[in-house]
């Protein structure tokens, strides 16, 4: 008995938590805020939950939906695990920039949140776009591409409005490609 | 002088005076710390936008004030440690009686000139102290360089070996031929596990190849993303506080940790210091890492230490960049990496400032090879001063995290380490380790004693491992096949760590069990004597237990 109400009450923390990784998704902004609630329902707990891979496994999964457990050497060694299976899902990220604001880091926090929208962006694109956002790469409307396309494509939309912040910022200090 | 005084030719002679010194020449910058040039602390909010700082208006603003303004500071508390006294925050970094967390909750409000105003004030005592207060995680630990001139895949497996066992917690390498890069990765992380696991491994090179490499699984973290503190130099860098932290989310990303480089001096060396003091410029560096959300930052001049250490009270100013980067609640990696002083006096004198308060990583580079294999410059301590370190830690019961090690265990893990790579390049079809280099690299003071290897092959094979695609994956499978079954376990550890990102938390390191330990879970909670981290109980008889000490039996 005691069991199946743990598992029903972690299932309803699991879907909180999935609803505000969607909610952060969609707030876009990167201004780290100090008064942001720490430990509201469904937030993780820095003191409780870190580290996730030993006190929380329930909530951590590969990209590819494994479990740690299901990582086994002997799964790697006859070829079941592939690369893709061990890789960090955003919703991961999701709840370490949780704790990461519970231990008083909203910066660290914001990071995360960019970071997880970046898992769905292909190593390639991710490097092609930090190219182009060094100085003198891009024309602004280029920027504003790249922020499209990130918020478009990918729903990268922290990471969408720190591109186009940049896009100003190199227009008025003239770090632009001339167009 | 038609006659000399001899005991002035003797000091003529002696090591420091190699050393070159300047006098404070403020317009280029040459000045440590308080340049009359500095701005004066100041801020200016409206709607929770900060309009003005440090006596700019906001459309005066340079790239890095923007940043900082629109990033970093927190404008809810901005104007209520603006407004406290420099000399009462000063008092109050060194007062046992106000907690870390009081001075974390305020310090995020404060400008870079504030910072100044409030470090300035502090002697290096008070400094130490205020490292040993503020650092962000309670056990002190280091990182070490693995390199080698050649380029020596099996020595640098033996090296990386060696130094974990000798407890660095992360190890970094570089490379002489660029192109080895990912064979050097490769080395360090099967020699890094077989040495110790849970250790953290890197290899520094261009942004985008070390994302490359770290993406494939074969390193751990990156450390190797500079900023500046100036505008000019950050784009004579080729980034802008905008592209690196998008760099810091990439890392992220891909469930990698990652730290920013900067380091006083860089400024003045690139040209563009604009007048200000170095520890000004510093602390915008080390704002502009906050901002851009990166858990911590390598700093202590880093390899523009000749700079701070030629100008009056550098050597103070360097220990206050580093208690910056702590007072921003950052991980720090603070310095000691590299050769500035021909003086062994001198030398001593300046990692002491981070050795005795102890930080996160008190060496952000000490030298796992000897110093002529060290391809960063060289570090300031090497291979030969390993006794000495372990006598200090001793003499002064203060740990400097390294562990002493029986000759006997060291020869094993060497061997080992290289026999584990191997068996990873048969694998991986990778050009072989011959039976001379095991044995060489197993012996070896340092690359003097490695045959050559085939530098051309050597490159196309690593061309072709990377086209292919190879991964930390691949890895774990040769060596389980080849039946190093518990370095495989090790390296596949290392990659489930990506997975839960748990080391992504400042100051992070893994133990052998591969518990994460970072300032989470290992929070500084230092409030005066019989707090904190203290060297006693089981790691003290460690270090008590040098081999050279003799037993009252043995006499």
């Amino acid at each position: 008995m005691a069991q199946s109400q743990q598992d029903t009450a972690a299932q309803d923390a699991i879907a909180a938590m999935v609803k505000q990784v969607l909610a952060a998704m969609n707030q876009g902004g990167t201004q780290p805020s100090a008064s942001a609630p720490a430990q509201s329902s469904g937030h993780l707990d820095a003191k409780k939950d870190y580290p996730l891979a030993a006190k929380r496994p329930d909530l951590v999964q590969s990209a590819s939906g494994l479990q740690l457990n299901d990582i086994t050497l002997e799964k790697v060694v006859s070829g079941q695990i592939k690369f893709e299976d061990i890789k960090i899902r955003p919703e991961t990220l999701e709840y370490q920039a949780q704790i990461a604001e519970s231990a008083g880091r909203p910066h660290l926090a914001a990071n995360m949140r960019r970071a997880a929208e970046l898992t769905r962006v292909p190593d390639a694109r991710v490097l092609e776009i930090y190219n182009s956002l060094r100085p003198y790469r891009c024309t602004k409307q280029e920027m504003l591409d790249i922020a499209a396309e990130l918020e478009n494509q990918y729903q990268a939309k922290i990471c969408a409005a720190l591109v186009r912040e940049a896009a100003d910022v190199y227009e008025k200090a003239g770090r632009l490609k001339a167009a | 002088m038609a006659k000399r005084q001899k005991r002035f030719e003797v000091l003529a002679d002696r090591a420091v005076n190699q050393d070159g010194f300047i006098k404070e020449w403020m317009e280029v910058g040459l000045i440590a710390l308080d340049s009359p040039q500095d701005p004066t602390p100041s801020i200016c909010i409206e709607q929770g936008k900060v309009v003005e700082m440090d006596g700019k208006k906001r459309d005066q603003f340079d790239m890095i004030d923007a940043w900082i303004a629109d990033h970093t500071i927190v404008t809810e508390v901005a104007e209520e440690v603006m407004a406290m006294d420099s000399l009462t925050i000063a008092r109050m970094l060194v007062d046992i009686n106000v907690p870390r967390k009081e001075i974390v909750r305020l310090s995020v409000g404060m400008t870079p000139a504030k910072y100044v105003d409030v470090l300035k004030r502090l002697n290096v005592v008070e400094l130490m102290m205020a490292m040993q207060k503020l650092r962000s995680r309670s056990t002190p630990s280091n990182q070490a360089h693995v390199t080698n001139v050649k380029d020596s895949a099996p020595l640098l497996a033996a090296d990386a070996a060696e130094a974990t066992l000798r407890g660095f917690a992360e190890i970094e390498t570089t490379v002489g031929v660029g192109r080895y890069a990912p064979m050097n990765a490769l080395s360090l992380l099967v020699g890094g596990q077989t040495g110790r696991p849970g250790v953290l491994a890197q290899c520094a090179v261009e942004e985008a190849l070390e994302l490359t490499m770290g993406m494939r699984g074969l390193t751990h973290y990156a450390e190797t993303v500079s900023v500046y503190g100036t505008e000019q130099v950050f784009v004579d860098g080729d980034d802008t506080p905008w592209s690196k932290a998008f760099l810091a989310s990439a890392y992220a990303s891909r469930g990698l940790k990652m730290r920013y480089t900067s380091g006083t001096g860089s400024e003045v060396q690139m040209g563009y210091a604009e007048g200000k003091s170095m520890l000004y410029l510093e602390i915008r560096c080390i704002m502009v890492t906050k901002g851009a959300g990166v858990q911590g930052l390598q700093n202590g001049s880093i390899s523009c230490i000749g700079v701070p250490g030629a100008v009056p009270a550098g050597i103070r100013a360097v220990l206050a960049e580093n208690v910056a980067t702590v007072l921003n609640d950052l991980e720090v990696a603070s310095g000691n990496d590299q050769t500035f002083t021909h003086s062994p006096i001198r030398n001593t004198a300046r990692m002491l400032m981070q050795f005795l308060p102890g930080t996160d990583f008190i060496f952000s580079g000490y030298s796992a090879s000897p110093n002529y294999d060290n391809m960063f410059a060289g570090s300031t301590h090497d291979v030969d001063d390993y006794d000495d370190m372990l006598v200090l830690q001793r003499d002064l019961q203060t740990d400097m995290s390294l562990n002493p090690v029986s000759e006997e265990d060291v020869i094993a893990v060497r061997n080992r380490a290289v026999l584990a790579l191997k068996a990873v390049f048969e694998e991986l079809r990778l050009p072989p380790i011959t039976d001379a280099e095991v044995e060489a690299a197993t012996y070896a003071h340092g690359s003097k004693d490695m045959p050559d290897r085939n530098v051309p092959e050597d490159l196309r094979a690593v061309d072709e491992m990377m086209q292919r695609g190879t991964t930390g994956l691949d890895v774990v499978q040769a060596l389980a096949k080849r039946g190093f079954q518990d370095v495989a376990e090790s390296v596949l550890n290392m990659l489930k760590g990506k997975v839960s990102g748990d080391y992504l938390h400042t100051s992070a390191i893994f133990d052998k069990d591969f518990n994460v330990i970072s300032a989470v879970n290992d929070p500084n909670t230092y409030t005066g004597p019989g707090t904190g981290y203290r060297l006693e109980g089981e790691r003290w008889d460690l270090l008590k237990n040098i081999p050279a000490a003799i037993s009252p039996e043995d006499v």
